[in-house]
């Protein structure tokens, strides 16, 4: 447990001090009222360079502490110990050393029957990304990688960084964690390890990357041995450093120094008041008239609202649930007969069937949507027929 | 009863048109000459609710917001609508925020696989990993712990993120409103730990969530042996479903995103996880290439709520006097003190600090302003913490940060009032002119 050193508390730390100095400031110069605050634990800085609030007179800042808890603590064991099949079913991570990653193989090619199935209908041809879902590729990463450096900062018409994963990630653990546990998405924690195998060869493959000099090509097998050689491009574009025993002194020293990340610290009576902008600033106002699709409409309007007309508002929930995939040509479109024709092959009831249960193409149970079946089907029809 | 209503009507509009005359009487000027003015129909007639039932206790067993509060909502944008809005965020209506406290149906909605309804009955945590004796809790043994009560925002990290490259957002809710407040009430982790026993080497935990996307993040022991808790209360109720229920981890002034809801298991290890949400997003990139990783703390941050660009002056008469209010907040610390700009930021007054001072809390501060008919103002607050930091103009943020980060930014803040009383959303920095498209 951390050991709060009280002197050092009381007498040293310049947040405390500052805390005493702006209080007065504001005119309170009741002393007993100072909250008493450090960025000092152990002598060493704060992790986060910020202030914390050790108990001081049974108070953490304004709050009183029940000094009993402390002394009983260490006796309150309220739960059980997990059993090992227990632990092995939920400790699921894969860390960047390779901890936790599974047994198992798939090629860029099986990859890419996986992806075209279950995971191009949002991330695009390619990982080229559509809609609202991120694409996973841009070209090849070595090359992407370079635009890291670009920033609107000096010219706000000039390209900008591109950020996937190829480009950007640092570490390959987490695409195979993150696909095991998290995709696809309305269907999360439904692909066998040799799918996610593949899927992680299959996104190599289309960021044209390489391990151990060798291109990650359609016929290329990925198992465990060859995924732990993955070196991504951007492994070291990170700070402060976080890995090895004395990471947590090196992220404690790169948040003591504001200039590491554009913070400011002032004494408060030496913050400026007046002429503190560049001389070269000046108002700028929102372009081409700004984000308004706000939903629902910005109002402060206190009248009774309108009265809904039956009891499901179709056209709501098709915006809220269908519309992303229906409308962006993933899905065939409201109304569209020539789109429509092969679904309706079957017959309607086919086409409520599968939307009810969802399909292995990327249809989610009901659009996600929590409807009936007998209000999802007015939504099918809404969107067989058209608006 | 129709011809009644519409009557009403008449009055009423027929009343406003004679106030709208006196009504620089409302600011004390003329108190007087009430004569002129005609009598009020909401005083004058008898009102529906006054002359018949209300509903019976038995009603709303869950009670709800009066029926005319229908606009206060969160709301949403395309522009955030990752994932079929399963990825995504519902934002907070600062603008019509009272005091230092959200409530729960108002509370900013964000998810990376939607809002998970975890039943508390199959409710587990698991703790394991680098402690002496790893465990398993059930909801009704975790709360057995003795807990702490606390007031803390949270603050999703992109709040304002979409502002790097100039304003955006004309609306305080969608610039300022990716945050929310409450009284949460859990237990310290601290206080579990002390018996499981962290071992030596420890200097990582991962929090991971058990919803669709598995949501996790790695945190520094540091934090988790000074205030993190595991809450189960949100304003003296059980968290709601979209902050977490039954259980999310809060660390008190840290990201969002960094408090990891619907948590299912804490793992203590040597070396730390890089998840998706630490890595691929909640990552800053700077103009040197790198990409600050483990950004923590919301720092110190402010904004005017009223005047705003939903809360305008256009109404406002010559001599009217008007209070400008507004909310400052630090996750590294307690708010000290705020200071107000009329000119952008050029040149500050000191504003006042109301109510209740927190460590690591929405503070409201407040400015009593006389209003001239026709003042055009450039409206800028600026906090301070007592960790000794303040809010960077945006040119000192940019100069480090350049505007590709995203996340944390913190620089102040400016409305335009306009000559008619409309309020913008504008920035005051130096930037190459960019002509609409």
């Amino acid at each position: 447990m951390l050991k709060f050193n009280s002197k050092l508390i009381l007498s040293t730390s310049t947040a405390a001090a500052l805390a005493i100095l702006t209080v007065g400031c504001m005119g309170n110069t009741s002393t007993d009222k100072v909250i008493l605050a450090t960025n000092q634990v152990n002598g060493k800085a704060t992790i986060d360079g910020g202030n914390i609030y050790p108990v001081i007179n049974g108070k953490t800042g304004p709050y009183y502490v029940n000094p009993q808890v402390k002394a009983i603590a260490p006796k309150l064991y309220n739960g059980r110990i997990p059993t090992a099949n227990e632990l092995a079913a939920w400790d699921k991570d894969v860390m960047a050393d390779g901890t936790g990653l599974p047994e198992g193989s798939g090629t860029a090619e099986e990859g890419s029957d996986i992806y075209d199935e279950k995971c191009a209908s949002c991330h695009g041809d390619f990982g080229s990304g559509s809609g609202t879902y991120p694409a996973l590729s841009k070209g090849n990463a070595y090359e992407v990688h370079k635009t890291l450096k670009n920033n609107r900062w000096k010219d706000p018409e000039a390209d900008g960084p591109v950020r996937v994963f190829g480009s950007y990630w640092p570490q390959v653990s987490t695409l195979f964690w993150y696909i095991q546990d998290g995709m696809p998405h309305p269907f999360s924690k439904s692909l066998t390890d040799d799918e996610v195998y593949a899927l992680v060869a299959y996104i190599l493959n289309v960021n044209e990357m390489k391990i151990d000099g060798v291109e990650v090509d359609d016929n290329y097998v990925l198992d465990r041995e060859k995924f732990l050689k993955i070196k991504m491009p951007n492994r070291d574009g990170f700070e402060p450093n976080i890995a090895g025993p004395h990471a947590l002194d090196d992220v404690r020293a790169y948040y003591a120094n504001p200039a590491n990340f554009g913070g400011q610290k002032v004494k408060a009576n030496e913050r400026c008041m007046k002429n503190c902008q560049e001389k070269t600033a000046r108002t700028i106002r929102i372009k081409n008239g700004g984000i308004k699709d706000f939903l629902p409409p910005l109002s402060d309007v206190r009248d009774l609202p309108a009265e809904k007309k039956g009891s499901l508002d179709v056209a709501a929930a098709y915006e809220n649930s269908c519309a992303m995939c229906h409308s962006n040509g993933s899905g065939p479109a409201p109304g569209s007969k020539s789109e429509w024709a092969p679904y309706l092959a079957d017959g309607k009831d086919s086409v409520y069937d599968k939307g009810i249960k969802g399909t292995n193409s990327g249809m989610p149970a009901k659009g996600g949507s929590s409807l009936s079946d007998a209000d999802f089907k007015m939504v099918v029809d809404y969107l067989i027929n058209g608006k | 009863m129709d011809n009644k209503k519409s009557n009403q009507n008449i009055d009423r509009r027929d009343f406003f048109k004679k106030a709208a005359a006196s009504v620089t009487a409302i600011a004390g000027t003329s108190l007087i000459s009430s004569n002129a003015r005609a009598d009020d129909p909401a005083i004058m007639k008898h009102v529906p609710w006054g002359q018949t039932w209300g509903d019976p206790v038995t009603k709303d067993r869950y009670g709800v917001p009066s029926k005319y509060e229908h606009n206060v909502l969160r709301r949403n944008t395309a522009l955030l609508a990752s994932g079929n809005y399963r990825a995504s965020i519902a934002v907070t209506p600062i603008q019509e925020s009272m005091g230092i406290i959200t409530p729960n149906g108002l509370f900013f909605s964000r998810s990376h696989g939607g809002t998970a309804h975890v039943d508390p009955n199959q409710y587990r945590l698991m703790i394991h990993g680098l402690v002496e004796k790893p465990i398993v809790l059930t909801l009704e043994q975790l709360k057995k712990y003795p807990s702490v009560t606390r007031t803390h925002f949270i603050e999703c990290p992109a709040n304002g993120g979409q502002e790097w490259r100039g304003p955006q957002f004309n609306s305080v809710q969608f610039a300022k409103g990716f945050m929310s407040s409450a009284e949460w009430t859990g237990v310290y982790l601290k206080t579990i730990l002390a018996d499981l026993g962290l071992k030596k080497e420890a200097l990582w935990m991962l929090a991971e969530g058990s919803d669709n996307s598995e949501m996790g993040r790695t945190i520094p022991v540091d934090k988790v042996l000074d205030d993190a808790m595991l809450v189960w209360g949100q304003n003296g109720e059980a968290l709601r479903p979209e902050q977490g229920y039954p259980v999310r981890i809060l660390l008190p002034g840290w990201e969002g995103n960094l408090c990891v809801k619907w948590l299912k298991r804490l793992e203590f290890a040597t070396e730390p996880w890089y998840c998706k949400e630490e890595t691929s997003k909640y990552t800053d990139l700077k103009p040197t290439g790198k990409a600050i990783q483990h950004f923590y703390a919301n720092e110190v941050n402010s904004t005017v709520t009223s005047p705003s660009p939903e809360i305008d002056w256009t109404s406002l008469k010559d001599g009217d006097i008007v209070e400008i209010e507004g909310l400052a907040w630090s996750g590294m610390g307690t708010i000290t003190g705020v200071d107000l700009s009329f000119d952008g930021g050029r040149n500050y007054v000191e504003a006042k600090l109301k109510g209740l001072v927190l460590p690591k809390s929405w503070t409201r501060w407040s400015y009593i302003h006389t209003y001239k008919k026709g003042e055009r103002l450039l409206l800028t607050s600026r906090a301070m913490d007592d960790a000794g930091y303040i809010q960077p103009t945006i040119d000192q943020e940019v100069s480090v940060m350049g505007v590709e980060a995203v996340y944390h930014r913190n620089a102040v803040e400016t409305w335009e009032v306009t000559q008619s009383g409309q309020v913008n959303h504008v920035e005051i920095r130096t930037m190459k002119e960019v002509k609409d498209a």
